[in-house]
Order: structure tokens, then sequence, then C-alpha cells
């Protein structure tokens, strides 16, 4: 198993393809691990894991758990909620108190974009972003990659359609990145309200070419390999970002009749939890093109990859 | 940084500096300065310095006039005081400024005469031009006039909201309708805070890449289009504080062939910086108004160019370090500027300018806004290299906070000393 380039993972922008490549690979080895009667591997033994979750958080902090408890790792929970930050205790004074605790590694999510890479600016421990406001979620995208290759060999040369709130999602931001390093091309739709209302993010650099974008589900579904469905906030109704959700539901809802331009395999993903009847019909996300569930369990695998190639990176670097 | 007003100092003279004589032309100088930091003439045979000290070609340039200065006193002199904003100006030669804090509104003349009583009470500062701008509403932001004839009586040179956005349409015009009988001008930060809604960034490809939320020009074009109108109609001078997009300088250029005495300034920031400096997610790029494009900045030195940008500003925000210590959104927007930005801007400014327009810019039109002296008799001036580099450290600032996108950054010029009021400090 290589070591990676990166020392931190705060996003997936600027990750090289290799590193994602070794992330996934190892993955794929976690994920067998993962199927065996013990599940259980020594990598992470003596090393000590705080989740600083300044979100709610119900699956993303389970899975960094699992994965942590799967790699013999001592893990730390920190929840916002019943701490010193209710207190008024700044960000970096909670870091450092956390930190004199001789913590090796920070799993953190918090509301602001690049408070990951803050922490690490004012810490020695390795920081993993588990997702920061509406800028990065890298592990969820790591978990959709491995999902794709899993189920179809590779990212090159496949279309991946991502539907729905792209605005305010970290996680379309990181699919976004890593997808088209691996050679992937991505169609984002949604409601103009909600997608990125600048057409210069698509000739970003080394976005250039490999990502477009649509206002009809059924053209950015056309052809695809793989569709991911976002979920949409009710608190979207309230911003007056849309007027409904039946209209959403009529007109970027994912149906069996929008699937019909898809590929005949065609993935259905989502990062959950699931609005039934509004971004995904009942039907599909039940039914046999789903993989919403092998998502689920790719994230753990992936997750004590990205933990482990860190702690291994760092170990070697001492 | 030393001031030499103690009789402790050494005596110098500043050999081979090149004195500014109007236009593009300077002329070759030395400058002598005696043990108490005082100038001492030329006529004065007796004068024995104890240093001498070539300057290699330094610029001598009139002192300069800063708009936009939030000292923050009285009611967060925890985070800055006059007396660091009148050092800062001393460090960065500037004689004379505009104030106007967010956090004090000075919405009733008790409040022009108590804070001028503060500022004159705060030590060194005989001959220091300062002025104050009233608030229009009372407390900024509310819908309740201030006593701006008082104000104005008091000495209000002009009157502002304290960076707020404009307010409501009603509101802005009753203000300015009671406002135009002191024959002052109306200053706005031109800004929709609908539009503006909780963005803290420009609105363009950084923020939807980044996942922030932004802030389009359309925040600013409306605000100042409406103030525009309101200005035509009632026929009230008008200033817009920190214009960020050249769509702003055309509604000022299309206002001032109706007829609308309308002026603006640029912020120094905003001239030197864009927003590709959001990819460091870096607080200290936090500014609001929000530092826009390549483009726009583009367009504001096209405005310094034509003539359409009256003045460049200053806009000293103090910050807390325990406030940009966060994240860029949770962080508080400021920037300190007065010590720097003469060695900032002045090479580039020069490149596009010219010298004479360069310190109309920075000295002169600021000075005329507010009805100030202007810096015409070199009782106050600069002395800069422009082509040493100086590195930018805590201990350039005054105060004790240093929030600035361009500490520990090398700027292409420095600032070798100021004489400002009668005190030499370099």
């Amino acid at each position: 198993m290589g070591a990676l380039q990166i020392k931190h993972l705060f996003g997936l922008q600027g990750v090289s393809k290799q590193d994602i490549r070794t992330i996934l690979d190892n993955a794929k080895q976690f994920r067998e691990i993962l199927e065996r009667p013990i599940k259980k591997v020594p990598s992470l033994r003596g090393l000590t894991v705080v989740n600083l979750f300044f979100e709610n958080s119900t699956r993303t902090r389970t899975s960094f758990e699992l994965a942590e408890k799967r790699l013999s790792a001592d893990t730390v929970n920190f929840a916002s909620s019943n701490s010193s930050v209710k207190k008024g205790e700044t960000l970096v004074d909670t870091l450092r108190n956390i930190e004199s605790m001789k913590i090796d590694i920070v799993v953190v999510r918090h509301k602001g974009t690049g408070v990951p890479k803050f922490l690490a600016e004012h810490s020695n421990a390795i920081i993993v972003n588990a997702g920061d406001g509406a800028h990065e979620h890298p592990t969820q995208a790591l978990l959709d990659m491995l999902t794709v290759e899993e189920k179809l060999g590779t990212l090159e040369g496949k279309k991946v359609a991502i539907v729905g709130d792209i605005r305010h999602s970290r996680v379309a931001r990181s699919n976004i990145w890593g997808m088209t390093t691996m050679g992937a091309h991505v169609t984002l739709c949604g409601p103009s309200t909600l997608v990125p209302r600048n057409t210069e993010l698509l000739q970003y650099k080394e976005l250039a070419g490999s990502v477009s974008w649509e206002t009809d589900v059924n053209k950015a579904v056309q052809d695809a390999d793989a569709v991911i469905a976002l979920r949409l906030q009710k608190e979207r109704m309230d911003d007056a970002l849309l007027p409904s959700m039946r209209e959403y539901r009529n007109f970027f809802g994912i149906t069996e009749q929008v699937l019909e331009s898809a590929k005949d395999k065609v993935l259905i993903m989502h990062p959950g939890p699931i609005n039934r009847g509004v971004e995904l019909d009942s039907e599909i996300a039940d039914g046999e093109h789903s993989v919403i569930l092998n998502q689920v369990t790719n994230g753990v695998a992936v997750r004590m990859a990205v933990l482990f190639l860190l702690a291994g990176g760092r170990n070697e670097n001492a | 940084m030393k001031t030499l007003n103690s009789a402790k100092g050494a005596s110098r003279v500043l050999k081979n500096l090149k004195l500014w004589n109007k236009g593009e032309d300077f002329v070759d100088t030395d400058i002598r300065i005696d043990a108490e930091g005082k100038l001492v003439s030329k006529e004065e045979k007796d004068f024995k310095p104890d240093q001498e000290i070539d300057c290699n070609g330094a610029l001598v340039l009139p002192a300069l006039f800063g708009l936009g200065l939030d000292f923050m006193e009285p009611l967060r002199d925890d985070v800055y005081t006059f007396k660091n904003g009148l050092d800062a100006m001393r460090r960065g030669g500037f004689y004379g400024g505009l104030y106007e804090s967010a956090a004090n509104p000075i919405d009733d003349a008790d409040k022009m005469v108590a804070m001028k009583l503060r500022f004159g009470n705060c030590g060194k500062n005989d001959g220091m031009d300062i002025k104050f701008l009233g608030a229009y509403s009372k407390g900024f932001g509310s819908d309740s006039l201030a006593e701006m004839l008082d104000l104005a009586d008091a000495g209000a040179v002009g009157f502002g909201d304290g960076g707020a956005s404009i307010p409501h349409s009603r509101f802005l015009r009753l203000a300015m309708e009671y406002g135009k009988m002191t024959g002052k001008r109306f200053f706005f930060q031109p800004m929709d805070k609908t539009l503006r809604h909780s963005g803290c960034v420009h609105e363009g490809a950084y923020s939807d890449m980044l996942g922030m939320k932004g802030i389009p020009r359309i925040a600013e074009t409306i605000a100042a289009y409406t103030v525009l109108e309101t200005a035509r109609f009632l026929q009230v001078p008008v200033h817009f504080k920190q214009v960020t997009c050249g769509e702003t300088l055309d509604l000022i250029r299309n206002a001032r062939k109706q007829g609308i005495d309308v002026t603006c300034d640029v912020g120094l920031y905003h001239l030197l910086l864009d927003d590709s400096s959001l990819e460091t997610l870096d607080s200290a790029f936090h500014l609001i108004p929000p530092l826009r494009s390549a483009d726009d900045s583009e367009a504001l030195w096209k405005g310094l160019e034509d003539g359409t940008v009256t003045a460049i500003s200053m806009n000293l925000t103090p910050v807390l370090r325990q406030d940009t210590e966060v994240n860029f959104e949770d962080s508080i927007p400021g920037a300190l500027s007065l010590e720097i930005a003469l060695p900032a801007i002045w090479k580039k400014l020069c490149a596009r300018v010219g010298v004479a327009r360069a310190l109309e810019l920075l000295a002169f039109a600021p000075a005329r806004l507010v009805g100030a002296r202007l810096p015409e008799n070199f009782e106050n001036f600069v002395v800069i290299d422009p082509d040493k580099p100086s590195k930018v450290t805590e201990k350039v600032f005054a105060g004790h906070v240093c929030n600035s996108p361009f500490l520990g950054k090398e700027l292409p010029s420095s600032v070798l000393g100021t004489y400002i009021n009668g005190v030499w400090t370099e």
C-alpha cells in the first residue's frame, strides 16, 4: 500500500489522480475485509481519532466511527451541541484543547468553508474533512467513485449526471473534482436557482471540457452511466429558491420515465437521506439500478482507506 | 518605527532626495532634521548633523489624506483607539483623514463635540486634520432621522451610514431631502442588503467553487442606481464609498452627464487584489464590499485613468486577532491600511496614471472632498523609496491588531520616513 502525496484530506480539488487511485485501490481491499467474519484490522492501533462534528450528522459520523474501530483506533466523539463551543470557546481553542489530549487524527465537520484547512494550520494532527459548509465532502465523493468503479469497472469515459441542489452541495463539488480527475464527464442539472450561477466555473483550470450543465433533466441523464440525485432540503422553499416540492419532483425528480434515456445499466446513487417521491421515486430508490446501500458499505471502506493512508504517510515522514 | 521627538534622538541629513515639484517633475533636495525631529532650514548654517543618510533618490511627496478611517474609539477602544489611528497615520504618511466608525454613529451634536474632544485629548495630534461624518439616521440603519442640521453646525463634513447597506427607498429620500438643507454631501456604501443577503464574498467562479455565499455585482449597481436617481430627483451631492465594479462606474459616468453631483472612491485592496485570493481560504481576505474579479479590478484601474474615480480610500477597519483566527465565513471583515498603503500601491499607481494623478487620488482629492486643507506647501510630507521592497510584519502596524491581506508579504516600495505635524518618524 503506497502513501499519499497529501498530508490531510481537505477536499478533492487539487488531489492527484495517483492519490485518488491509491485511496480507491486500498478501499477495495478494505471492502473485502469488511466481508470477512472478523472485520477488524490492527492498522491504527495506538492512534487516537477524534470525530469533531460541529454540525449534526448520523450516517457520516457513524461511518467514520465504524471505520476507525475497524482499524483498531481509539476514538473520541465531540459534538458541538454539548461542548464548550456552546459556551463561546473559539475554534482554535477547542482544537488546541483537544490536541493537548494527544490526538493523532481529527475528523471534522463544520458549517464553514475551509475549516479543515484552518485547523491544519493551527494543529499538528492529521485533518480529514467530513464536510465543510457547501465546499467539499471528499469521502462521500470517494465512496461514490468507488461504487461506480465497483459496478462499471472504471470512471474513465463515463458520464455521470448530478441532479438537484448543486449550489448548496458539498457532495457535488467533491464529485466534480474527483470524478473529472479520474476521467469522467460530469453533467450538472437543477433548477437555475440551485445551480452555480457562473459559467466561468466550467472553464476553471482542469475542469474545462469535463463539466457541463443542463436545466432539462431528460437531457442531463441522456446516455448517463450513473445518476447521483442530491437531497433537496425543505429550507430551500423557505428561502424562496423553489416554489414547491411538487414542482421540483415534476421537473427534476428521477423517475422511470426520466431514466428511459439513460444507459441500460445506469447506476442510481444518492448520498442520503432520501426524500422519497421528491428527488427519487421509491421504485427507483429500491429498484434494480439502485446502488445506494452499496454506497453506504463503501463509505466505511473508503474512510478506512483514507485514515489508514494518511496515518501511514505521517508515520513514514516521522 | 521610531519617532524622533525627543532630545535623545540623533540629528541627521537625508541626502539625495527628489522633491515633487508639481506634475511629473521632481527636484533634488536634502532634508535636515534636528535631534528633536524638527526640520532645519538650509539657512541654518550652524547645524551639524550626527548622521548623513544617502536616500538613493527616494521621493519626497506631500502627505496623504485617508478616507474611511474607523478608529473604533470610544465604543470599541478594546480593538483600536484614536491614538493607534494617529500613530498609523504618522507611520504611513497621512496628515488627515475622514473618520466614520460603524461602531460609533455620530448622530447628534453632543456626540460630535464629544468625539472632537476625545480626539483632541489623545496626544500629539496638533495639526492632524481629522474630519467627521455625521450619521443621517439615528444609530445607523434606523428609520429615524438624525439631527443633521445640528450635526452640520457642529462640524459634520457630510452624512453617512457607517458602511451599512443603503436604507429602503422612502427613508433614503427623506434623509436626503432633509439633509439637503445643510448643503453637505451624502456618503453611501452602495450595497442592497436583500441582494447581499448573507453573502460574504464576490459572487463568481470562486464563490461557486468554494461553496461560499456570494454578493453579486447587482447588489452594488442597484443600490447605486437607487441613490443616483434620488440624488437626481433631489439635487443632492452624493459620494459612493468603495466602488468595486465597472458597472457602477458606468452609472456614475452617465449620472455626471446628466448633471448629478456624484463622486466616488475605490478601496486600496480592491485595486491590488481580486477574488482569486479566496482560494487560500484565508480570512485576511475577508472584506466588505468583497474583493471582486480580476476584470472588476481592471475596470477600477480604468476608472482611475479616465477620471471617473475621485479618490483612493483606505477603509481602515481594525479587527481583533481572535475574530480573524477563525474560518473565513465566521471571521469579521476588514483590514488595516494606513501604514502600508503607499508602499503597496505607489509604483503601480504611478505606472498607470502618473505621479500627479497618483497624488491627486491619494492626497488632494480626498482632502478636497471633505473640505480639509490641502497638502500644498510640504508642511507634512512622506519620503518613499519606490524601488526598495519592504516586508509587512506585525510591527509595521500601530496598535495591537494586525489584520491585513499583506501581512507577511513583501511590498514593492518602502516608506523611509514621514514628517507629520512637526514630527519626523522613520
